[in-house]
């Protein structure tokens, strides 16, 4: 009896070691088309995303259609994605094959080892998309891990029945806003990234530019010891500003009529403007004091089930169809450096005045110091 | 008309009824107009949200949508697992009020009768659910179901919504115990009644009214439950709030949560309303003497 029960114990284990290990090959050796077999051979994929539910259900069916894989798309809410998959890191086997990465949640699970990796070196289109994408997100060195698929840009969004000259300069927007108290609005940095993107601004603009932090690794503490003249500038404009809770809340307070200028993401904009969220008169640009830009990556979880799955998804994702796709449903920009989108809200123009974060040592601690010296005081 | 010393009984009298009346009528009218923003104004609000139609946005400065459609609604059932979701939440919601009525009742029982060493203590620690932030308690339960094979499973999502549920209906029902005369329990005692007996004529009919409002907390908090849900049963099981977050939370799209929301409330409100009822004809029959 007790052998019998060894026996069986053993046989759960070895399923257990076999589960863990997922496919028989080795991801990183294999050819693209022994990955695809893998894919097939695993015959599901389970994805997290926290937006564009539409493309994504679409996308899910096309995929099918295209490998006989089926596509699960859970949209969740950000936070409880990461949480989900931080909870199940320890599992031998997690139920999550790949998810969106992005915001502040980029360092945090590449801290904690959370991605499976390199894939860079893995995916067969990998290099159409930009080499810096998948180096650096959000300021985060990430290695390859993690697969860029959109990029998305923040810019100042204004209704131009109430904004007649929107201001491309520092001084211009300072000005404008004491001669428009409480109309201009921004989201607190530590709740979405348009409100980083004009804190991080501000910064360059009053702590004297970007370069300085160029390339560190860590925190400079002499670099950051002129940020309290940033936090004094919050500090002075508080009763002028408009802060608001969320990137979305931002919009909403403008299509609402409480703001009449506001910092966000081009491709909320566009997600809430198709949605009856926000009016169609709106309009966006980069002002000539830069914002910054970025876009969100997609990571296959280390315990992922259907790791091959995942990494056929990815390319899937990332293909040309797909990206045009993407753009057409929902005007999300192409991560893709072979394609331009035609009838951008943001022109070429303006993307050239879009600037890269600082590295994500100084974006944490921007965060950290705003909550610390604006917002609770 | 002003009263005084050397009005008349009959007038004083008229006079009174006319302030009651007067008071009657404003506390009506304070009522009404607390319940019109209170709940009207956002179920007015959710509804509008909800039919605004998606090339006609609802902006400022109109105080009414332009065009009104059910393309939103059309969106939510096109593009999410809402009828997955809806058949998910109204299958494990009644499993969960039963489980935690079966459970809850004999701790009730003792928490509200028996004369315990910290009991105070043990009345406070059956809360810790409700008071602990709901993804802490999701993320430490989480580690239990998933120890257990309870995650990804039906059974460990009833189970999980149960203990959710299990804080409200234990309260609620050691308050009804508590309130039972002894009297009549040891009227019925003399008369020779025996356990069973106690619990069938006494203890249950004299806790239904508690009973039926735990039952209404357990399941709205089931049908409400996300963190839990979403942690332990996604991908496998979609809940309706797993979807109802995904526009509510970090990506906030208010006229497809408009969308959520409703779907959410309506057999909520119903399901209240037929609970009201049922505790009216309890408030009758207990004022005719037939509990």
């Amino acid at each position: 009896m007790k052998r019998n029960l060894a026996v069986i114990l053993v046989m759960f284990a070895m399923t257990g070691i076999a589960f863990a290990a997922g496919p028989a090959i080795d991801l990183q050796t294999a050819s693209w088309d022994q990955i695809v077999a893998a894919a097939k051979a695993e015959g599901t994929v389970t994805f997290y995303a926290w937006y564009f539910p539409d493309y994504f259900k679409e996308a899910a069916a096309d995929f099918e259609k295209q490998y006989g894989i089926k596509a699960n798309v859970i949209i969740g809410d950000q936070t409880a994605n990461f949480n989900k998959a931080i909870a199940e890191k320890d599992m031998a086997v997690g139920t999550i094959d790949v998810m969106i990465v992005g915001g502040q949640w980029v360092k945090t699970t590449t801290d904690l080892n959370l991605f499976y990796g390199p894939i860079r070196n893995i995916l067969p289109e990998a290099n159409k998309m930009p080499s810096t994408a998948w180096e650096v997100q959000e300021g985060v060195l990430i290695k390859g891990y993690l697969a860029p698929f959109h990029r998305n840009q923040t810019g100042i969004l204004y209704d131009p029945d109430r904004v007649k000259n929107p201001p491309q300069t520092w001084d211009e927007l300072v000005a404008w806003i004491k001669a428009n108290p409480k109309e201009f609005g921004f989201c607190d940095p530590s709740k979405g990234g348009s409100g980083q993107s004009f804190v991080h601004t501000a910064i360059a603009q009053i702590a004297g530019g970007l370069d300085k932090y160029k390339g560190d690794k860590e925190l400079v503490p002499s670099k950051v010891e002129n940020w309290n003249l940033v936090w004094k500038w919050f500090n002075d404009n508080k009763n002028n500003l408009t802060i608001t809770v969320s990137n979305n809340d931002s919009i909403i307070r403008m299509n609402g009529g409480e703001i009449s200028m506001t910092v966000a993401w081009d491709d909320n904009v566009k997600d809430q403007m198709s949605k009856g969220n926000l009016f169609k008169r709106a309009k966006m640009y980069i002002p000539k004091m830069g914002l910054a830009g970025g876009g969100d990556t997609m990571g296959v979880l280390k315990n992922a089930p259907h790791k091959a799955a995942a990494l056929v998804w990815i390319a899937f994702i990332q293909s040309k169809e797909q990206q045009l796709k993407k753009f057409q449903m929902v005007g999300a920009y192409p991560a893709r450096t072979d394609l331009t989108a035609e009838g951008t809200l943001l022109s070429e123009e303006d993307r050239k005045n879009a600037i890269p974060w600082f590295p994500a040592p100084y974006k944490d601690y921007m965060i950290k110091e705003f909550v610390k010296n604006v917002l609770m005081k | 008309m002003a009263e005084s010393k050397n009005t008349p009984a009959v007038l004083r009298h008229v006079l009174q009824a006319r302030r009651k009346r007067r008071l009657a009528i404003l506390l009506t009218a304070f009522f009404i107009i607390v319940q019109i923003i209170w709940v009207g104004l956002p179920i007015v609000m959710t509804v509008l949200w909800s039919l605004v139609d998606p090339n006609h946005p609802w902006s400022y400065p109109n105080m009414f949508p332009e065009k009104l459609s059910w393309g939103q609604w059309a969106y939510v059932f096109k593009y999410t697992n809402i009828i997955r979701a809806l058949r998910t939440s109204y299958s494990i919601a009644p499993l969960a009020v039963v489980l935690s009525f079966l459970l809850s009742m004999p701790t009730a029982y003792v928490l509200g009768r028996k004369r315990l060493p910290g009991k105070k203590l043990f009345q406070t620690l059956v809360l810790l659910p409700i008071i602990m932030p709901g993804m802490v308690v999701a993320l430490f339960l989480s580690r239990v179901f998933t120890a257990f094979g309870l995650a990804q499973s039906f059974f460990g999502l009833v189970l999980a919504h149960t203990l959710m549920g299990l804080p409200y209906m234990i309260r609620v029902l050691t308050t009804s115990f508590e309130a039972i005369p002894q009297d009549i329990i040891d009227a019925a005692e003399n008369l020779g009644a025996n356990t069973f007996v106690k619990i069938k004529d006494i203890f249950l009919p004299m806790v239904r009214p508690g009973l039926l409002a735990g039952m209404v907390f357990a399941f709205t908090t089931s049908i409400e439950e996300f963190n839990l849900t979403f942690v332990i049963g996604t991908p496998t099981f979609e809940t309706i709030p797993t979807i109802l977050y995904s526009f509510l939370g970090y990506n906030f799209i208010r006229t497809n949560a408009s969308v959520v929301a409703l779907i959410m409330m309506i057999p909520n409100i119903v399901m209240l309303f037929i609970v009201e009822n049922i505790l009216k004809s309890d408030y009758l029959s207990a004022s005719l003497g037939k509990l």
